[in-house]
């Protein structure tokens, strides 16, 4: 399986030596050409937000492209016209606790439909698959009623705690996990007398260490993009606002100052990338095994 | 051996379900007493809180207010919070943490919010304290209040008519604002310029609706265009004013092209930033409220220009004078505990000419009583006198609120927006179709 | 299903052959319970419950904030006769599903095929594909907004360096969708990456293979590589539907910053400009019923919605229990 550093090739044998067709080297050419423009096409976006992140009020409503001036205190601007870090923090818990309720409450059932045989196994996995599939919107009036009604709106209670419960799409990507295990680890340790939670967090938890971070990984990120279920509970009271909420709102009065807004994106875009960085193979990991398996 | 055991459990499942949801939906958000509480005694520390859609400077002069009312009761300490627009109140009252205060600057939901019990109804304090509604213009009180039932207070009032700037105007050889819609037409004709290549370079008026703030709301009253027949049912198809309105507007459309029209209007700058075409010259006469003077005041002090009120349509010439209206509404949101003390404030920033006269100077907004508007603390440029006399007219007029709040607005723009870049073929059956749409709709919500 | 799990604690063991391997089950179930017993919960508070309650309100006038009143069909009469704008929301977001579908398959395995050939900073510019899918979707919407802003974007100025009128992009109604499109594709990263694994995954010998018996590039995709990649290309179809089914966030985003307007989720007149381009369905709903007081009809909205995201997920199950089939 694939990592995006490491040069994966090694499936494919190296291609014996030919004769450099002419046609060859066009090839060549061209499909370098077109890798080259596709990476410019997708650098080139983040660029130009960064470049007129630094513009000034003024060069940013033209169509410039290059700052004539250079104004890095935009980005502390942004702190000023909206609370960010508060924001920011707000994000971060719920991420964070959202993270964690996913493991506490999926790995088990991960578990259970991945190694433990029982009747309706199939129907509750299908389940799972359906759940994952639904729309968020399609029950969000009478979830929104039911938070309503618990006078709980307004707080990142209606967003947390569904992951306590299960998270239909981590269940899925763990037990897709958890069946690559060799059952011989767990026969060893039925041996020595475990118990079905202690195979779990004995055997099964340590060795699949970067499945689950894979998951918790894929679980961060969504909830930390996740626009619609702020903008449902927490939109009504601004100091629980999220970043995805913020920023959509981030507008003066009456119109959009270009510079400032592209600054706050890339406030916002700057944590995912580091957390990119650090993490690149377990993502990767992590969705070659939602795909390849089907 | 399974089944029976599998049935009984998705009925309990089921049942218990349908009992949540009766008891869920049940619960309301907060209950509302009936009759007006009484005013927090002088000894009594209420809190209260504000939520309004200002920001920046327009939130300070708000709070300069608001201190004035706290300087007269130092009992009432207020806590205003800024950028809340009608979503974030309304999400506020369903989930049970509504402001004690709710100002809202569109009154295109004052039909949801009184029909629905979002705002409380004010009746019974008006009663008790025998506040002078006669001080607010009847166009103003129509706004506030829908099938009857007072929810809302006006604060400050928005009055549109035409801006021209004199400079163009001068250059052309037209020496006074056009006040019928054929001057129009012609005036915008000499106005207008074109570049070499045929695109627009000055547009005399721009008639694009749904751009800036041309809305067929506030077209309406110029050609005395009624939203509603006698029954309450929408009368797009069955007032000629109407296809007379969308006649007209075709007109000024095809002088320019309509796609070079588009063209033009995609690249002039944002409604309220200094870039507005009017501030550069863009464009010669536009249509706005009176909020645009302090704009141009801020933005381009040096920019000559007029007001004076819209011109009307040919064959209604005797209503010249008049002009739409709308404003920003204040009033209590349902389950607020202080409502006593909510009222107090509502009275002071709807009815108290000093505080009004302070947030019409401030904000430059029309101040929403007679003794306000005929204050002499009121300062304003001299174009604002326009929009004074306006608000004085008898011909103002604004347009009806409706359950479903805006949706009908919608569905006019909307067809509007078809009808300017050529697609609809059939006025008056288009009109009909709209005409069905609003009345389905306002249905929908009603009992 | 929920029988034996819940109800088999007392279950007669009539039915279970008295072996050691039954006792081992009995104490599975146990904790197989345990285990499961959170998800349950989950399923039957934010799944089960909220999909009955979602019927049952669709058949109310329900503001949020008094009871229910049961006004029968009215709803979902308006919603098939009436109401024009949610015929087109059900366009937009139907050609959101088929075009962003076939866009974002199609541009995944051509970007994937190049990446195959590239051998020098293969790592680098994989990451770089990647990178904007993580992205934040506001964040995402923000910067496209920006760059193909008529007036002032870089996209028209450099088009216009070129000698290219730029067209009116998210303020046109007829390119808002496809630049919503672009957006999506620029964001693709993840299914690009997936498909690039299975690619290389296939052997090397068939490719030789054919290569001997003459066969062109597109015979070789079409013949060796397609075949290949099937299970994630289905993946990757559903997938794209339902990422398009719930489209809602930069519809929303592109069309209030578009637009020029101060709110959050746009002015509601304005919202879906241009001229109710961007309006998809969750949109819409979100409208009705959150704005508009008509979480009845918006309930009735989520039911079509809910049935149409049923049908194709049916098709997976089913797509799935054959593939299961197959390999057992």
């Amino acid at each position: 399986m694939a990592t995006l550093t490491a040069t994966a090739v090694a499936t494919r044998p190296a291609p014996k030596p030919k004769k450099r067709h002419p046609r060859d080297i066009l090839n060549w050419i061209a499909v370098h050409a077109v890798a080259l423009a596709l990476g410019v096409g997708f650098a080139l976006p983040i660029v130009f937000v960064v470049l007129t992140a630094f513009m000034s009020d003024q060069q940013a409503l033209t169509s410039d492209l290059w700052p004539r001036s250079w104004h890095p205190e935009n980005f502390l601007t942004v702190f000023e016209k909206a609370p960010m870090l508060e924001y920011f923090g707000n994000s971060l818990l719920y991420s964070i606790l959202a993270t964690a309720g996913m493991l506490l409450s999926s790995i088990p059932a991960a578990y259970a439909l991945a190694r433990l045989r029982f009747r309706g196994s199939n129907l509750i996995f299908m389940l799972v698959i359906a759940a994952m599939m639904l729309p968020p919107q399609v029950v969000a009036v009478p979830i929104y009623s039911m938070w309503a009604n618990l006078h709980l709106t307004g707080t990142l209670w209606p967003l947390v705690v569904p992951y306590f419960l299960g998270d239909a799409f981590s269940i899925f990507l763990l037990r897709q996990f958890f069946v690559t295990v060799p059952q011989d680890y767990f026969d060893a340790a039925r041996m020595d007398g475990c118990n079905e939670f202690q195979m779990l967090y004995r055997v099964l938890v340590p060795m699949t260490k970067p499945g689950l971070a894979a998951a918790g990984l894929f679980t961060f990120l969504y909830t930390w993009n996740d626009y619609f279920g702020p903008l449902l509970y927490v939109g009504e009271k601004q100091d629980s606002w999220t970043l995805s909420v913020a920023l959509a709102s981030f507008r003066g009065m009456h119109q959009v100052q270009w510079n400032l807004t592209m600054a706050a994106t890339v406030l916002v875009l700057v944590p995912v990338i580091v957390l990119f960085l650090f993490a690149q193979k377990s993502f990767v990991k992590g969705i070659t095994f939602t795909g390849v398996k089907g | 051996m399974r089944t029976p055991r599998r049935a009984a459990l998705a009925r309990a499942a089921t049942c218990s379900a349908g009992a949540l949801v009766l008891l869920l939906s049940a619960c309301t958000a907060g209950g509302g007493t009936t009759g007006a509480q009484d005013a927090p005694t002088a000894d009594q520390k209420v809190s209260l809180t504000v939520y309004s859609a200002f920001a920046d400077r327009e939130l300070g002069i708000l709070n300069k207010v608001l201190d004035g009312f706290h300087a007269a009761h130092p009992n009432i300490t207020i806590n205003s919070q800024g950028s809340q627009d009608d979503d974030k109140i309304t999400q506020a009252i369903r989930g049970g943490n509504p402001p004690d205060v709710a100002i809202s600057f569109s009154t295109d939901n004052i039909g949801q919010f009184c029909s629905s019990g979002a705002w409380q109804d004010l009746k019974p304090y008006i009663d008790r304290d025998k506040t002078d509604l006669s001080q607010i213009p009847k166009a103003v009180q129509d706004y506030t209040q829908f099938n009857g039932k007072r929810c809302a207070m006006p604060m400050l009032a928005d009055v549109y008519g035409l801006y021209y700037n004199k400079d163009l105007f001068a250059a052309k050889g037209i020496t006074a604002p056009p006040k019928t819609m054929s001057e129009l037409l012609e005036d915008t004709k000499k106005l207008t310029e074109f570049n070499p290549d045929g695109s627009i370079k000055v547009a005399g008026f721009i008639p694009q609706f749904g751009f800036y703030a041309n809305h067929p709301q506030i077209w309406a009253p110029q050609f005395g265009a009624k939203w509603l027949d006698g029954n309450g049912k929408s009368d797009l198809a069955t007032d000629p004013a109407w296809t007379e309105m969308f006649n007209f507007q075709k007109q000024l459309v095809d002088f320019y092209g309509w796609e070079k029209l588009q063209k033009f209007t995609a690249g002039l700058g944002q409604e309220y930033s200094p870039d507005h075409a009017f501030n550069k010259g863009q464009v010669a006469i536009m249509f706005d409220g009176e909020y645009r003077t302090a704009f141009l005041k801020s933005d381009v002090p040096n920019l000559n220009y007029d007001t004076a009120p819209s011109p009307v349509a040919d064959d209604k010439a005797d209503t010249y004078g008049g002009g739409y209206t709308t404003g920003t509404i204040i009033g209590i949101p349902k389950g607020v505990k202080n409502a006593g003390a909510a009222w107090e404030l509502i009275k002071y920033l709807s009815m108290d000419t000093n505080a009004l006269v302070q947030l019409a100077n401030g904000l430059g907004n029309v101040p929403s009583t007679k003794a306000a508007l005929h204050s002499t603390d009121l300062k304003m440029p001299a174009q604002f006198n326009t929009f004074l006399k306006i608000f004085d007219n008898p011909n103002l007029a604004n347009n009806p609120a409706s359950p479903n709040g805006g949706a009908y607005l919608k569905t006019a723009e909307d067809l509007g927006s078809s009808w300017q870049s050529g697609q609809v073929k059939d006025l008056h059956a288009a009109f009909a179709q709209a005409d069905k749409t609003i009345d389905d709709a306002k249905a929908l919500g009603g009992n | 299903m929920t029988a034996t799990l819940l109800g088999s604690a007392d279950a007669p063991a009539a039915s279970v052959p008295s072996t050691g391997r039954a006792r081992r089950r009995g104490r599975h179930r146990k904790w197989v319970l345990l285990f499961l017993a959170p998800w349950a919960a989950g399923m039957v508070l934010f799944f089960g419950y909220p999909l009955l309650a979602t019927v049952y309100f669709s058949f109310t006038n329900y503001d949020g904030l008094n009871t229910a009143d049961f006004v029968g069909l009215r709803n979902y009469v308006f919603m098939f006769t009436s109401d024009p704008l949610v015929k087109a929301a059900a366009y937009n977001t139907l050609w959101l599903v088929v075009v962003l579908t076939v866009g974002r398959l199609a541009f995944a395995m051509g970007v994937a095929q190049i990446l195959t050939k590239v051998r020098n900073g293969s790592g680098f510019l994989r990451a770089l594909c990647y990178l904007p899918s993580l992205a934040p979707p506001v964040a995402a919407t923000l910067t496209f907004v920006f760059l193909f802003n008529p007036g002032t974007g870089p996209v028209n100025t450099i088009l216009g360096w070129l000698g290219i009128n730029g067209p009116l992009w998210f303020n046109d109604p007829n390119l808002s969708k496809p630049s919503l499109t672009l957006l999506t594709l620029w964001g693709s990263g993840e299914l690009m990456i997936i498909i690039l694994a299975a690619m290389l995954d296939v052997p090397g010998d068939l490719y030789e293979a054919a290569d001997l018996d003459g066969a062109g590039p597109w015979m070789k995709f079409r013949k060796i590589t397609l075949p290949s990649i099937a299970p994630v290309l289905l993946y990757g179809v559903v997938n794209s539907i339902i990422f398009a089914l719930q489209y809602f966030t930069q519809a929303v985003v592109a069309g209030s910053v578009a637009s020029g307007s101060a709110d959050a989720v746009g002015n509601s007149k304005l919202i879906g400009y241009p001229d109710n381009s961007t309006l998809t369905f969750p949109v819409w709903m979100y409208n009705e019923g959150f704005r508009s007081y008509h979480m009845g009809y918006a309930s009735a909205m989520a039911v079509l919605l809910f049935i149409v995201s049923f049908a194709f997920t049916a098709i997976l199950i089913r797509q799935l229990r054959a593939g299961k089939a197959e390999a057992s």
